[in-house]
């Protein structure tokens, strides 16, 4: 069977409807049995396309935009799962799917880029992984910034605050082991495209900048027993070094020539 | 931050202490920089940086026999950590700010601001926090346990890092070298452009290059910019999606050739050769201007001239210049130990000679895929086996890490 992506509608709709449903059942039903056999469902469905794409195009899909964003579906929707069945948080099984679902309706609704070209520097094994790791990891700390407002929030009204406390260190945990891992695996990449691991490019100085800040959280709560509202600030501090480096990078007067700033 | 309340310098040293000593460490760093200038990376390349590495490692196992002492206690604890944490984050947030002078050039500040990795106070402050962590290591494998495995790799990793970076900094060399089809070549250019003799050679068998389907679009002929003004669309041409529309045009694609030569009668054939270029006859309407007419289309490259069709007075239909998709150049390599080395040099698919990696850099991009020559980039760096065990240790604890998450939430509180 020759799969091309004239049938990809044809696996993507199936795929998005048992989502959909995965997502709705994570939150009524109290089943997690349910919720997982929905997103199992769906992933295996949208890796049944790639393998038959892959076969087809006689070589992995990996060179155009529309290719590279069956990878991104794939990966989120699979670590995404994963990351349910390990911490039973609801809001990353339903965020991951629903990124994961906004790159399938992409590639649906714009099919001209399937064919929307990658430069060579692109064309890599470690560019998926890359750029997944970071995606999740700023749904973690997103949702580590946000908790950090709650608690200070509810310091001001002296309420209980344990479990958010364990909670928010959490997220911040997880969120900068991905940070870390799309790093690393970013200098692995750099290596191999542009000759040197680190080389303090802008991108690069403020994605230190922001691993620099989270680690000065994780280490100053090592010795309080219940974070002060000045800790909490430096979550919050941290993210918005995580919004610079990932979208303030490009407006820079410093940034200009930037190797990692790709404009059309 | 609590037991910090205590008399200033009166043993164990907190954070108070721990920011004041990082703040004195910068201030010198300051005045050095002030006096004598940005630090120069030549005064510790190969040996001294070896020298210099015994010594910090000899300092720490000599602090680490005395890890009962108030000093080492400091250096191996928390406060500190955050202290030179917060000095690099400091730096780096300057170095982020400031637009930083090349590497072959000298900065203009005074303070170093815009060569911050060259800048005393930055030096000074990784070389301490290197100190910092080997303690904070060298206390927890003292009291061992498997379960700390993650704090391990991520500690360990980063620290093996750090040093292989930081010290190799010095003996990284970084050069281009133009080498012509079928020619063999030793010389390269440095950063600051002067000619040198490698003892590596690299003989250019053949530059292969493909490059995409190039895309139509529409120019104003009075400008040379694609309309609409301010958000052009651009048609990526597609075989099996034949038609499109560009700002009210109808396009459809009746033929494409992407190595297509052109006739005496200024039709195109395919011919593939070093000198051909993609082609495309179009049929192109419009209902609201009574327009209909078919032609070729031709974007040209140094051997052949480009084709347009006129659509009216100022509006035209051109194609774009394609880009390169794949270029690979197959070389040899010889080596002063008479060994040769046979590759396939890409983007992203570089070739490691010893402590040397050759990288695909660049081609002469007015000729494209017909290319006399090939450019590479070589890399010298002999910690860079050491660079990869610290990323793949740490890289490991950070997996970890996703799968721990933070233990201390999960235990009871102590």
């Amino acid at each position: 069977m020759n799969i091309s992506w004239d049938h990809f509608t044809a696996f993507a709709i199936p795929v998005l409807i048992s989502w959909l449903l995965a997502i709705i059942t994570v939150f009524t039903s109290k089943k997690r049995w349910l919720n997982n056999i929905f997103t199992l469902a769906g992933i295996v469905g949208f890796a049944t396309f790639i393998v038959l794409l892959w076969i087809s195009l006689d070589r992995p899909p990996m060179r155009t935009m529309g290719e590279t964003r069956l990878w991104y579906t794939f990966f989120l929707s699979t670590i995404g799962f994963v990351m349910y069945v390990k911490w039973k948080y609801n809001w990353i099984k339903a965020f991951s799917l629903v990124v994961a679902s906004v790159f399938i309706f992409i590639n649906i609704l714009k099919p001209e880029i399937h064919s929307k070209n990658l430069m060579p520097a692109l064309q890599s094994i470690w560019f998926v992984p890359h750029v997944t790791a970071y995606i999740l990891s700023y749904s973690f700390l997103s949702a580590a910034a946000i908790a950090a407002v709650i608690l200070l929030w509810q310091y001001k009204k002296q309420r209980e605050t344990t479990t958010l406390e364990a909670f928010t260190d959490n997220l911040v945990y997880v969120g900068f082991g991905l940070l870390m891992t799309g790093l690393l695996i970013g200098a692995i990449w750099a290596k191999e495209a542009w000759g040197h691991y680190w080389s303090w490019d802008p991108k690069e100085t403020w994605a230190f900048i922001t691993a620099a800040a989270y680690l000065i959280y994780i280490h100053v709560r090592l010795r309080e027993s219940r974070p002060k509202k000045f800790t909490l600030w430096l979550i919050i501090f941290s993210f918005i070094f995580l919004m610079i480096t990932w979208k303030g990078v490009a407006y820079l007067p410093s940034a200009q020539g930037s190797v990692h700033v790709y404009s059309e | 931050m609590n037991k910090n309340s205590g008399p200033w310098w009166k043993a164990p040293w907190s954070y108070k202490e721990s920011f004041a000593v990082v703040g004195g460490l910068i201030a010198s760093g300051i005045m050095l920089q002030l006096s004598i200038g940005n630090f120069d990376y030549e005064i510790i390349r190969y040996p001294v940086n070896i020298y210099l590495l015994i010594l910090t490692l000899i300092i720490v196992a000599v602090l680490t026999l005395r890890h009962k002492s108030h000093l080492f206690q400091w250096l191996a604890a928390v406060p500190l950590s955050v202290a030179n944490i917060s000095g690099l984050l400091l730096y780096s947030i300057i170095m982020g700010l400031t637009m930083q002078a090349p590497a072959n050039a000298d900065g203009q500040s005074a303070l170093g601001f815009d060569a911050v990795t060259r800048s005393w106070p930055f030096v000074i402050v990784f070389y301490f926090t290197l100190l910092n962590l080997s303690c904070v290591t060298a206390r927890r494998l003292l009291n061992f346990h498997w379960r700390d495995y993650a704090f391990y790799l991520n500690h360990l990793g980063l620290l093996v890092l750090l040093y292989a970076g930081g010290f190799g900094a010095a003996d990284l060399r970084r050069y281009v070298m133009h080498v012509e089809e079928g020619a063999t070549e030793w010389r390269v250019y440095n950063e600051k452009d002067d000619v040198l003799e490698l003892p590596l050679a690299i003989k250019l068998n053949d530059f292969y290059m493909e490059e995409y389907i190039p895309k139509l679009a529409i120019i104003d002929r009075r400008t040379g910019d694609a309309i609409p003004n301010g958000n052009p669309q651009m048609w990526q041409i597609d075989t099996t999606r034949t038609t499109a529309n560009i700002a009210g045009w109808n396009i459809q694609l009746e033929k494409y050739i992407h190595e297509a030569v052109r006739k005496s009668d200024s039709t195109y054939q395919q011919i593939p050769m070093p000198g051909s270029c993609p082609a495309a006859l179009v049929k192109v309407e419009n209902n609201v201007a009574g327009f209909s007419q078919s032609g070729w289309i031709c974007c040209g490259n140094f051997a052949q001239l480009y084709m347009t069709m006129q659509l009216n007075d100022t509006l035209s239909l051109v194609m774009t210049r394609p880009e390169p998709k794949l270029f690979r150049s197959d070389i040899e390599v010889y080596t002063p130990d008479e060994k040769t080395y046979q590759a396939q040099l890409e983007v992203n698919k570089p070739l490691r000679v010893g402590h040397w990696m050759i990288y695909q850099y660049s081609y002469d991009a007015d000729a494209g895929k017909a290319s006399a020559y090939s450019s590479f980039e070589l890399v010298y760096d002999p910690w860079m086996t050491w660079v990869y065990v610290g990323i793949f240790m740490f890289l490991a604890g950070s997996i970890f890490l996703l799968w721990e998450g933070n233990k201390k939430a999960r235990r009871k509180k102590a």
